[in-house]
């Protein structure tokens, strides 16, 4: 990799200043970055500012300066859930990244048969809408009506809490979370997978590397620019859980469950607080901001995230 | 890859030139009016059909019917008002009527008498629809009813004639009775669900002479005996084993755990004879009335039509909807979707559970009218989740009913 | 070698047949509860098959509205939104993994921070920003806005980047254009990461719930996806007809996702990429 790293420094030497090369990738970037603009990036600001004032839909913001923010730290309910959230998506992120990885090397070696059928199998998962994902689950986990429990009590055990208890819950949402999207993950792994040579995989056989070292000294540090990119969207889409954990827990019981887009929400269009779920957003925006930029740096360590 | 490139790349083509065209200019004269709903079962399919006549007689009146998932109802609605958007008209919740309550078009100017024409509805209903100055904002439609439903074949397996019982039981007797039932039957395991709602947890706050707001109707007033009471009693219910704990802290559905036979009461409303009529066949059920705490109470609630401020055709609007409310129509719409009517002098024969809805009719009646107008608070509403929140802290044994309503009464006070 | 190899495999499918049947379980008790009907679902003791089997359940939820129509709509937003979605986020892809200029690494941080949004919360705006456009109830407000996917640009970037160097530096001193070599070079070395976007553009526009939630209120424009949210009233939910509306929602993607994957294995020739 050190070479090839030379050899960008080469060309961007020799593209510095040059038109052509400048303009080029602006036109490439255009259609995307005006879309971003006009529909993501001006909303955005629209509705950030409201941050700094008192506003219900349909009366006069009024500017009030940071008391919103002030009062979010004294808001025990928020604290709760910028915690739950963390805690979720630390644990949804190391097991869907984990899960997802072992899922496409073992379907990615084209030297089994059904390979094809095992990869639509644990892709279908995520084809469902979340609203179907938290019915079916619920079916399944339910104290009295559940399907695991009606097993359980069938044996002679008595049911088990699962969305009763708070940590179970979490737990449950958790595996939920990763069953829902492994197979989405596992595809980006797959088509990363594709991009290392079998060369290389070649020439490590010849030399009698194990499977175990193979993987460690050829397959993950190639697959790093995946890597990342299954961390950073696994992070960021853990962050804005929302859907699925409504349908399935209410983010009951109690707030073991409640997330902060779910507080965001509630707080927006119930209690019609815009000013200060804007607030909110904010803060769970910079703490995504955080984390991602974390990853990057770790990632950008040894020069290779790019 | 090209090739499959390439065939979705037709059917973009193809559709285009289907879509293309874009929106076809109105005759002059011609007045489409959009109608934002929603739907629990088919209602608005019943609507339109009870609109036919109505489309007769108004050739050049058309129906853009928009119908929107509950669950984002509000926002959509809100969405459409703050952007100068509105429907032509809306169906609207209890709780809609307060908070769109500013955007909503006052009907009284358009009416010959409004007096004579508010008198048509029950007091309950019409005290939903009222703004501050008394004018009507919203027509009432259907009215519900909380109540008591009860497994029928399970409270006969234990002996005991609940339609009997239930007209004069109170709280200790029907624990004392359930608790029989519960022995009697295999398979049940508890007594009572009742809905992860504060507007349905609101008929035991009533029944024991609670209330979320003081007694003028001025401001919130969550700390006092009674509410705490109902909280308490409730946390007993569950720390009896009484009522399912999936229910409060599990989200399980409790009308499922009614139809699977595992419960042998729920606390539903009207709505649910609907349901039951068409998924319960292992065994009877009805309705009874819900036992005595300091008082009977139910808890009303319904849905209404309104037109907005900022509508295109008011006029038209409002002559939909008066067209929609009378008694006529009101009854058919009422029998076909299977609710009761917010009209005082409808007569509906309903073809099966005439039974059940008189009980939530009779209800209804004796419900103090107090009721109504605090459903009729923004504020209500604007806590709900808040409210059902604090009761589960409860629930967990993690503050008392005492600091629940505390909690509640400083969040309604900043 | 060969029977070291033949060991593996067994293992692996072992291990894959049980994660298979962990994840299908969902799914298929989703399909087959939509056969049963309305009064067996939530019949104690439950079963997995039907009792009885019945279509009614298609049949009442196929003719709820106009059913033809949402699926219509649905596919051709579906369609065009991932053909605009490919082109461009590929083309983005590439600028930022091959182009070295002042402000990459910005306008790459600016366009994942995108994706940290939580759109719900700036709904309002988003509305009134398509009010001015012009393009409320119209399905282009709901294909063209959401065809910039922030992700796909990632995955896109992420995989050009080890793309190798050399090919397109060798282009350049022939002279070729640089659009000539992004679709004679670029392209057809991307035929995994293309199939991944498209894969996924159709999955996420199919499924997509709130960008119709914000955009569309006319039925004739309506979604797949907001028909099927109708059957959750506010006091009742139509379980059945929400579990077949479901089982046939799947299947559209299914097809796109099978017609496709076969590209993910597509060989990249060696010296293609660096390495």
């Amino acid at each position: 990799m050190k070479k090839l790293t030379k050899g960008d420094e080469h060309i961007r030497v020799k593209t510095k200043g040059n038109f052509h090369q400048t303009l080029a990738p602006m036109l490439f970037l255009l259609p995307n970055m005006i879309i971003f603009l006009l529909f993501i990036i001006i909303p955005l600001f629209q509705g950030l500012r409201m941050a700094f004032m008192d506003w219900g839909i349909f009366s006069v913001p009024e500017f009030i300066g940071l008391k919103n923010f002030g009062n979010l730290f004294k808001d025990d309910v928020f604290l709760i859930t910028i915690k739950n959230t963390i805690v979720y998506s630390f644990f949804t992120v190391v097991l869907l990244t984990v899960v997802s990885l072992c899922l496409a090397l073992m379907l990615s070696r084209n030297s089994m048969k059904g390979e094809r059928v095992f990869r639509a199998i644990f892709y279908i998962p995520s084809l469902l809408s979340m609203i179907a994902v938290g019915i079916a689950w619920r079916f399944i986990l339910g104290d009295e009506m559940g399907i695991i429990n009606y097993v359980v009590r069938r044996l002679g055990g008595d049911g088990i809490p699962w969305l009763t208890n708070g940590n179970l819950a979490m737990m449950c949402v958790i595996v939920v979370s990763v069953w829902a999207s492994s197979g989405y993950y596992m595809i980006m792994f797959i088509s990363g997978l594709q991009a290392i040579p079998s060369d290389l995989y070649e020439a490590a056989r010849i030399d009698g590397s194990s499977a175990w070292n193979t993987f460690w000294r050829i397959t993950l540090p190639l697959l790093k620019s995946t890597v990342l990119v299954v961390l950073v969207l696994a992070t960021i889409a853990s962050f804005k859980a929302y859907e699925l954990i409504v349908t399935m827990t209410k983010g009951g019981p109690g707030y073991a469950t409640k997330f902060i887009v779910q507080q965001v929400y509630q707080v927006a269009f119930q209690e019609d607080r815009m000013g200060y779920a804007s607030a909110m957003s904010i803060i769970l925006m910079i703490i995504i901001g955080i984390f991602t930029l974390v990853q990057f740096r770790i990632a950008g360590k040894d020069g290779q995230y790019d | 890859m090209k090739r499959s490139l390439a065939v979705l790349f037709c059917i973009f083509a193809l559709f285009s030139s289907l879509f293309a065209g874009g929106s076809k200019e109105a005759a002059s004269g011609d007045v489409t009016l959009t109608v934002l709903w929603f739907n629990d079962a088919n209602e608005s399919d019943v609507f339109m059909d009870t609109m036919q006549d109505y489309l007769e007689a108004n050739p050049n009146v058309k129906i853009d019917l928009q119908v929107i998932a509950f669950g984002d109802y509000e926002q959509k609605l809100k969405m459409m008002i703050s952007g100068g958007n509105p429907p032509d008209v809306a169906r609207l919740t209890t709780s809609h009527v307060p908070i769109l309550a500013s955007s909503l078009e006052p009907i009284d100017p358009y009416l010959e008498d409004p007096a004579a024409t508010k008198a048509e509805f029950m007091p309950s209903m019409l005290a939903f629809a009222l703004d501050k100055e008394g004018q009507m904002l919203a027509y009432p439609t259907e009215a519900t009813a909380n109540g008591m439903i009860v497994n029928l074949t399970a409270w006969e397996n234990a002996g005991i004639d609940v339609r009997e019982l239930s007209k004069t039981w109170t709280w200790d007797e029907w624990e004392e009775a359930v608790k029989q039932v519960i022995a009697a039957n295999e398979g049940m395991k508890y007594g009572l669900a009742v809905d992860y709602t504060i507007h349905r947890f609101a008929t035991l706050l009533y029944e024991f002479g609670g209330s979320f707001m003081n007694e003028d109707q001025t401001a919130f007033d969550m700390v006092k005996e009674e509410n705490i009471n109902a909280i308490n009693y409730f946390k007993h219910l569950h720390d009896e084993g009484l009522v399912p704990e999936s229910v409060w802290l599990g989200s399980e559905n409790p009308t499922e755990l009614f139809q699977a036979g595992l419960v042998a009461c729920h606390i539903g409303g009207s709505w649910n004879i609907n349901t039951y009529n068409t998924n319960v066949k292992d065994f009877e059920w009805t309705v009874v009335s819900t036992p005595k705490g300091e008082i009977n109470s139910s808890v009303p609630g319904g849905k209404f039509i309104g037109a907005f401020k900022d509508g295109k055709h008011k006029e038209a609007a409002m002559d939909l909807m008066a067209w929609f409310s009378d008694k006529a129509h009101n009854e058919k719409y009422c029998l076909d979707t299977f609710n009761l009517s917010s009209r005082a002098d409808a007569e509906i024969a309903y073809p099966t559970n005439s039974e059940e809805f008189a009980v939530f009719q009779h209800d209804l009646s004796v419900t103090p009218a107090f009721t109504a107008v605090e459903w009729g608070n923004a504020k209500v509403t604007q806590l709900s989740t808040f409210m059902v929140e604090q009761i589960v802290q409860v629930l967990l044994g993690n503050q008392t009913a005492e600091e629940a309503c505390q909690a509640i009464q400083a969040r309604a006070e900043s | 070698m060969i029977k070291g190899k033949k060991f593996t495999n067994n293992v692996f499918l072992v291990i894959l047949i049980i994660l298979a049947v962990v994840s299908l379980f969902p799914v298929v008790w989703v399909a087959l509860s939509s056969f049963k009907p309305q009064n067996e679902l939530f019949s104690s003791p439950m079963t997995f098959f039907p009792k009885t089997w019945t279509l009614s359940n298609y049949a009442s939820a196929i003719s709820q509205g106009n059913f033809a129509r949402y699926f219509l709509n649905t596919v051709f937003v579906a369609c065009t939104s991932t053909v605009i979605t490919v082109l461009i986020n590929i083309m983005a892809g590439y600028a930022l993994a091959k182009y070295y200029f002042r402000g990459r690494n910005v306008i790459f941080g600016l366009m994942i921070a995108t994706l940290m949004v939580p759109l719900q919360v700036i709904m309002i705006p988003i509305f009134l920003q398509l009010k001015n456009l012009g393009m409320l109830n119209s399905l282009w407000g709901i294909i063209i806005p959401p065809a910039a996917t922030p992700t796909g640009i990632f995955l896109a970037r992420q995989y050009m980047v080890n793309l190798s160097n050399s090919m397109i530096e060798s282009a350049r001193i022939d002279g070729a254009k640089e659009l000539r070599i992004f679709v004679r070079i670029i392209l057809p070395l991307s035929q995994p990461i293309v199939a991944t976007i498209t894969i996924f553009s159709f999955m996420w526009r199919w499924n997509d719930y709130l960008w119709p939630l914000i955009v569309i209120t006319d039925n004739d424009k309506m979604t797949m996806q907001q028909a099927l949210a109708n059957f959750v009233g506010q006091l009742q939910i139509n379980w059945s007809n929400l579990l077949a509306m479901t089982t046939i929602s799947i299947i559209p993607v299914l097809i796109v996702f099978f017609s496709f994957q076969k590209f993910f294995m597509s060989g990249i020739t060696a010296g293609s990429v660096k390495g």
